[in-house]
Order: C-alpha cells, then sequence, then structure tokens
C-alpha cells in the first residue's frame, strides 16, 4: 500500500523536473560555461607584465641588458623611449607595470669595477604582481651579471635545490581549477533548483494537494529529493567529462570513491536548499538567499586561491565550509588518486553536517507542512 | 500627462513596490555589503603559513639552522606529520611540500661538495606550488650568503621602488575590484526581477492597455532600480572606505560621472535581461553567469587581464567591470590624469545608452503597434 503510493509520486516529480526546460540549461550550459572560462580566463601565473625601459647609456651591455630582461614570458617590452615624463605617466596611468631607467654612467662605471645600480619602478596596485615582479627582476639582473662578468670567481653554490612538483608536474592551471569549478557549479545549481522547484510548486498552490493525497510528508521530501539527486549527479558528470575531455584533467582515483564524496555533497546542497526553501515567501527571495549562501560557501572554499592564502578568522570559518571539504575530496581524488582510507578526515566533517543539515530540513519542511 | 511625468511615476510605483518585500529589500542591501566583506577580507593570493613537512636525515647543526630558516618567516608552518614517508603528507593534506635533508648534507657543504635539497612539491595547487618552489629557491640562497658558504659577486644592483602601494597590501587591489563586482551584479538582478514579475503575474498585460509608452515604462524602471543601485554603491563605498581605509586621491567629479554611467550599465542590461525573458528563473540565468563570470573572471579583479586567453580576452573588452575598475584603482590607489579617464567614461556611457535603446525596442516589439 505505502509503496503503491510512493513510486505514483516518484514519477510525477520525475516527469514534472523533467519537463522543465530551464533545468537542460543548468545541467549542461552552465557546467560547460564555468568550466571554459575559468579554465581559460584565470591564470594565476604572472606573466606578459607590461615593461617600459628608459636607457640613458644605450651601449651594447645596455642593450644586451634590455634583451636580457625581454627575452623570457614575464615581461613585455612595451615603452622604450628616453622621455621620463612620459614612462612615469604610463605606470600611472596603469599602462605600464615596470618602468626600469638605466643612468647614463652605467657602462662607466662597470668599467671601473664599480657597482652600477639601475632603478626599478613598479606598480603596487596588484600587491602580488609586484611582489614577483621585482623578485623576477632581481634575479634576470643577478644573472645578467654572472653572465657580463666571465673573469668573477666561479663557484658553485654547495646546497642546491632540487624541486620536484607532484600530481601536477605541469602546474596546468586548468588541472586546478576544473574540480574546484565542479563543486562550484554543484553548490550554485543545487541549491537553486531545490529551493526553487520547492517554492514553485507552493506558489502554484498545488503542495497543498499533494498534502491531501494519501502519503506521509517524509515521503513528499523522498519522492522530491530522489529526482533532484540523479539530476545533480548528472550535472557533475558533464563537469567531469567536460575537464577531462578539453582539459585532459586526469582520474586517478576510483569512480566510487568519487561517486560517495559527491553523493554526500549533493545531499548537502539539496538540505540547504530547502531550508531556504521554507524560509522565504516567494522566488525572489530564494534566489537572493541562495546567493547570499553560496557566495561565502565558494569564497571560503579554496576553489579559486588557496585555502592558505585566505587570512586568519576567515581561514577558521573555512572549516564550516563543506565544500571545503568537497574540493579537497574530488582534487585529492583526481589529481593524487587518493581512496576512502586516506579521504575520511575530509568527509566525516561533511557527513556531519549533511546529517545536521537534512534533519534541520526536513524538520522545517514537515512543520511547513503540517 | 508628459512622457517625463509618466516615467517618473512609473519609477515611483516600482520604489513603493520593491518596498514592499521586506526580506527582498534587507537582502539588496545585506548581499552587496556580504559579498564586499567576503571579497575583502577573505580573498587574497599571497599565501601565509603553508604547511610544510621536514625529513632531516641528516640531522646536524647546519640542517638545524637551515631548518630554523625556513620557519623564520610567516610564509610556512611545520605540518604535524612526524613520520618518515615523505609522500604520506602531501596525499594526506597534512602538508604542501616536504623538504628532504639527505644524510650527507653537512658533509657535503663543510667538503665544499654540492649537497642537494629535495623539495616534493603538491602541485595540485599551483599557485601555492609556485611560492614554494621560488622562497625556497630565495631561502637557500639567503641561508648560503649569511653562513658565508657562498660570496656571490653582484656587479649591477636593481634599486626597485613600489609605487601607489608601498606596504603591498592586497586588499587596496582587491577592495575596488570588488566594490565594482558588486555594485554591477546585484541592481542588475533587481531590475531584471522587476520586469519578469510584471510578466509573471500579467500586469505587464495592463500596462500596455494604458497610454505609458515603451520608452517610459523602462525609463522608469530604470530610473527606480538606479536609485535602489545608487544607494547599494554608495552603502558599499562608505564601508570599504572606513574598513579598509581607502584614500581619496582622484578627482571626486569624473568618479562619480562614471560611478553613475558604471551604475547605470548593469541596471540597463537587468532591464533588458526582464524585456527578453518570461521568468525570474531565466531572468536569474542570465544575469548570474554575465554578472559572476563576466565581471569576476573577465575584469581583472583576481588576476591580471593579460593573462586571459585570446578568443576570451576579446570578450573582456565588453565587460564594464573591466573599465570601472580601473577607475577605482585610478581613484583611490594611483591618483587619476583627467585622459586617462575619459576613455573609461566614454564606453560606460555609450554601453549604457546602447542597453537602453536595445531594451526600448524590445518593449516595443512586445506592444501592439497603434495604427
Amino acid at each position: 500500500m505505502l509503496y503503491s503510493n510512493f513510486f505514483p509520486l516518484l514519477k510525477k516529480e520525475f516527469k514534472q523536473l523533467l519537463r522543465n526546460r530551464q533545468l537542460l540549461y543548468f545541467l549542461l550550459f552552465i557546467p560547460l560555461l564555468q568550466q571554459v572560462m575559468y579554465c581559460l580566463a584565470l591564470d594565476p601565473q604572472v606573466k606578459n607584465l607590461n615593461l617600459g625601459i628608459i636607457d640613458y647609456c644605450n651601449t651594447d651591455i645596455t642593450r644586451e641588458l634590455t634583451a636580457y630582461l625581454t627575452n623570457n614570458e614575464a615581461f613585455l617590452l612595451k615603452f622604450h623611449k628616453n622621455n621620463e615624463l612620459e614612462l612615469i605617466n604610463k605606470i600611472k596611468n596603469g599602462d605600464l607595470d615596470v618602468g626600469i631607467i638605466i643612468n647614463p654612467d652605467f657602462e662607466r662605471n662597470l668599467k671601473a669595477n664599480k657597482k652600477s645600480s639601475i632603478q626599478v619602478l613598479i606598480d603596487g596596485v596588484d600587491a602580488n604582481s609586484a611582489n614577483i615582479a621585482s623578485g623576477y627582476i632581481g634575479q634576470l639582473i643577478y644573472n645578467f651579471s654572472q653572465l657580463l662578468n666571465p673573469y668573477l670567481p666561479k663557484q658553485a653554490p654547495v646546497i642546491k635545490n632540487e624541486a620536484t612538483f607532484l600530481y601536477n608536474p605541469g602546474l596546468i592551471s586548468a588541472w586546478f581549477f576544473s574540480p574546484g569549478v565542479i563543486g562550484m557549479v554543484l553548490t550554485i545549481i543545487g541549491i537553486l533548483v531545490s529551493s526553487s522547484s520547492l517554492l514553485r510548486e507552493r506558489e502554484i498552490g498545488t503542495l497543498d494537494q499533494l498534502l491531501m493525497a494519501p502519503v506521509t510528508t517524509g515521503e513528499i521530501l523522498m519522492a522530491k529529493l530522489i529526482p533532484l539527486i540523479i539530476v545533480l549527479f548528472i550535472n557533475v558528470i558533464i563537469g567531469l567529462s567536460i575537464g577531462f575531455i578539453f582539459f585532459k584533467v586526469p582520474f586517478k582515483g576510483s569512480f566510487i570513491d568519487f561517486v560517495i564524496v559527491t553523493f554526500i555533497a549533493i545531499i548537502i546542497v539539496l538540505s540547504i536548499g530547502i531550508t531556504l526553501a521554507t524560509v522565504s515567501n516567494n522566488q525572489r527571495q530564494a534566489m537572493l538567499m541562495s546567493f547570499f549562501i553560496s557566495l561565502p560557501l565558494m569564497q571560503l572554499s579554496g576553489a579559486i586561491a588557496p585555502l592558505e592564502s585566505i587570512p586568519e578568522p576567515f581561514q577558521t570559518l573555512t572549516y564550516f565550509d563543506p565544500l571545503r571539504y568537497y574540493v579537497i575530496c574530488i582534487k585529492a581524488v583526481l589529481l593524487k588518486g587518493a581512496d576512502l582510507s586516506i579521504l575520511w578526515p575530509q568527509i566525516l566533517p561533511q557527513l556531519i553536517m549533511a546529517v545536521i543539515l537534512i534533519t534541520l530540513s526536513s524538520h522545517k519542511f514537515r512543520k511547513q507542512l503540517n | 500627462m508628459s512622457g517625463f511625468a509618466h516615467i517618473l511615476a512609473q519609477s515611483r510605483k516600482e520604489l513603493i513596490q520593491f518596498r514592499r518585500d521586506k526580506l527582498s529589500v534587507r537582502l539588496a542591501f545585506l548581499l552587496p555589503v556580504m559579498a564586499l566583506l567576503m571579497y575583502g577580507f577573505a580573498t587574497r593570493l599571497e599565501a601565509k603559513n603553508i604547511p610544510i613537512a621536514i625529513f632531516n636525515f641528516d640531522n646536524s647543526k647546519l640542517s638545524r639552522e637551515y631548518i630554523d630558516r625556513i620557519f623564520a618567516t610567516t610564509d610556512f608552518k611545520p605540518s604535524l606529520y612526524t613520520g618518515s614517508d615523505i609522500t604520506y603528507p602531501l596525499d594526506n593534506e597534512e602538508a604542501k611540500a616536504s623538504i628532504v635533508i639527505l644524510p650527507d648534507f653537512s658533509r657535503n657543504v663543510l667538503s665544499g661538495k654540492t649537497a642537494k635539497i629535495e623539495i616534493l612539491i603538491d602541485g595540485s595547487d599551483i599557485n601555492n606550488a609556485r611560492i614554494i618552489k621560488n622562497s625556497f629557491f630565495a631561502l637557500t640562497y639567503f641561508f648560503l650568503t649569511a653562513n658565508h658558504l657562498y660570496q656571490p659577486q653582484t656587479i649591477i644592483e636593481p634599486v626597485s621602488r613600489i609605487w601607489f602601494n608601498p606596504g603591498r597590501k592586497e586588499s587596496l587591489f582587491i577592495v575596488p575590484g570588488a566594490i565594482a563586482v558588486v555594485s554591477w551584479i546585484f541592481p542588475a538582478l533587481l531590475a531584471a526581477f522587476a520586469l519578469v514579475r510584471e510578466k509573471e503575474d500579467g500586469t505587464i498585460l495592463l500596462v500596455y492597455t494604458t497610454s505609458l509608452k515603451a520608452y517610459e515604462l523602462i525609463l522608469g524602471k530604470i530610473l527606480a532600480y538606479f536609485i535602489v543601485g545608487f544607494l547599494e554603491f554608495t552603502l558599499v563605498l562608505l564601508i570599504a572606505i572606513v574598513i579598509f581605509k581607502l584614500e581619496l586621491i582622484g578627482n571626486i567629479f569624473l568618479f562619480s560621472l562614471n560611478s553613475i554611467f558604471f551604475i547605470l550599465t548593469g541596471v540597463a542590461f537587468g532591464v533588458l535581461i526582464g524585456t527578453r525573458t518570461n521568468n525570474q528563473m531565466a531572468a536569474l540565468q542570465a544575469v548570474g553567469p554575465v554578472g559572476f563570470l563576466g565581471n569576476m573572471l573577465l575584469s581583472g579583479f583576481i588576476y591580471p587581464v593579460h593573462n586571459i586567453l585570446y578568443p576570451i580576452s576579446l570578450l573582456s573588452y565588453l565587460v564594464p567591470s573591466r573599465y570601472f575598475i580601473e577607475a577605482l584603482r585610478n581613484f583611490f590607489l594611483r591618483g587619476d590624469s583627467i585622459s586617462n579617464h575619459l576613455g573609461i567614461t566614454l564606453f560606460l556611457f555609450c554601453q549604457s545608452l546602447f542597453l537602453i535603446f536595445v531594451s526600448i525596442k524590445n518593449m516595443q516589439n512586445m506592444q501592439l503597434k497603434d495604427n
């Protein structure tokens, strides 16, 4: 008796969900757009900085120095004139990131075995790039001066670093962003779709009709959740495939582990969505609220910038962000080939959050229905 | 009534209707502020306290000094892992790098041979990975010179000066960007919702039957949400100035002009989407991705604009935030020259005009023609 009522309800929910044309958009377009945009548009590497050089000395050595400074990925020579005012203005306007001024006595000093200095002006507005640019210039000039003077006593440093990058040896930025974007898309869409599908039914008034049907509120909730879980799962798989096909993101771990962590993450976002639906009165409120929730969840997840770069009080807050654990988990499964025995410290907090949220949301939902 | 009175009446009606939904009003102002604080406080690129696992198989005075050097700055902190499996802490998220000092380290150094320090870095976090690699090269170099193990002859010395942000505070870079992002997205969303709601509720049909012209309806809506948007912007700006201690060093007149046109581009885009879509969900689907992806990824908000790959980089020229973020950084950090601003002002002005024009055309096409 119980089952015969539950399955028709489930069938109805499936039909209702699949009839929704917007779902297709959410399922296909958003993951595609986000994956492509994040992986192509975001590149944290500091490169192609616009460099301006004023060379008052203008001898072979300084021309060689100019070539040495620009013959790399980091700097592009955008200005090469003897006009100090223009150089300074261009830095002020943001047209140039770095300006270098070589004094007329540069070569004379070198020949007299005195230290020659060159002026380096850096636009510090982008603090991170400025830091890195300053380091690059220092390194390039150091290397250049080693090249210049072959008579200097050559001595190899007695300590040498050998750095090896594990898991992403080429430091491909898409490999970093793609798993994070899967988590972000799941969060945005999961919260939006679940809260709005519940609210729509309430706005149209069909939720009241459901109440009169011979099913329990638990069954109503289950019938609503199961199609959503499947749909969100497809969404994650689509995001994963895009990363795999377009950006060749590896999948080193086991698919079962991926399914398990994804399932927990889906339960969490759905519970958040249901809770939102119960506290909002209309769709606009629910949508604004879902932004209100997903934004900090995404910002504190480490999907866009590393967790270590988040300043303190906020870094502690990341431990309450379920997305943080999910992003770590899928990165570990995809790139490191980690399994559940390694990931349990990340899964446990997720499980606890899932249990709390699902209890809270189903309680709220029941209370509203009764 | 004249056209102007119609516009005013329409925007008054819109504002009254907006005020009625208390939760939405609160969210309309709370959301931008929260987003600003989130970006301003929690978004940084420079990592601090990266956990590092040390495997010191040498255990001499020299290697211990080297390790002290690693943790002398706030860049790194020791990992809690104390076992002897060098990849274990990386697999388990307990450390971002493992440093291996081999048993013959100090013997090699003292006899003048080259001693290797192996650094295993978790490359899945690309940003951290680069920072770790570069920091360790600098650190080893510093350690060598400080211990008189290596005296490099430097004959050319760069004298660097960092302008505009000498303390290299990242908040000064992020916050102007955040102001632009939040004061575009939220007014655009509200404006789109407002127009679409009329369609959902069917009240748009009533509007068609009145003498209200398409341009009056559109301009009325734009005016109403421009007021809302401008209030949001002012609130966010004030909070940013107070909390993040931004200094106003640019030309305030030009800046105000840019701000007005910038908010107008957001509101006009929202209204344009409102004319093209038929329900709030669809409106959100259009404004959301454009707002978040366009304004955040294609504007130079987090990572520099010139890092964007070629075909997509062309799109960034259409993104109003790209220009307004420059205007904000000029106003708060660089101090601006007028020539630099006119291009920004002109672009924002033309874009808002274009969006308004297209919205009015769309609206006219939806109404029945007067014969």
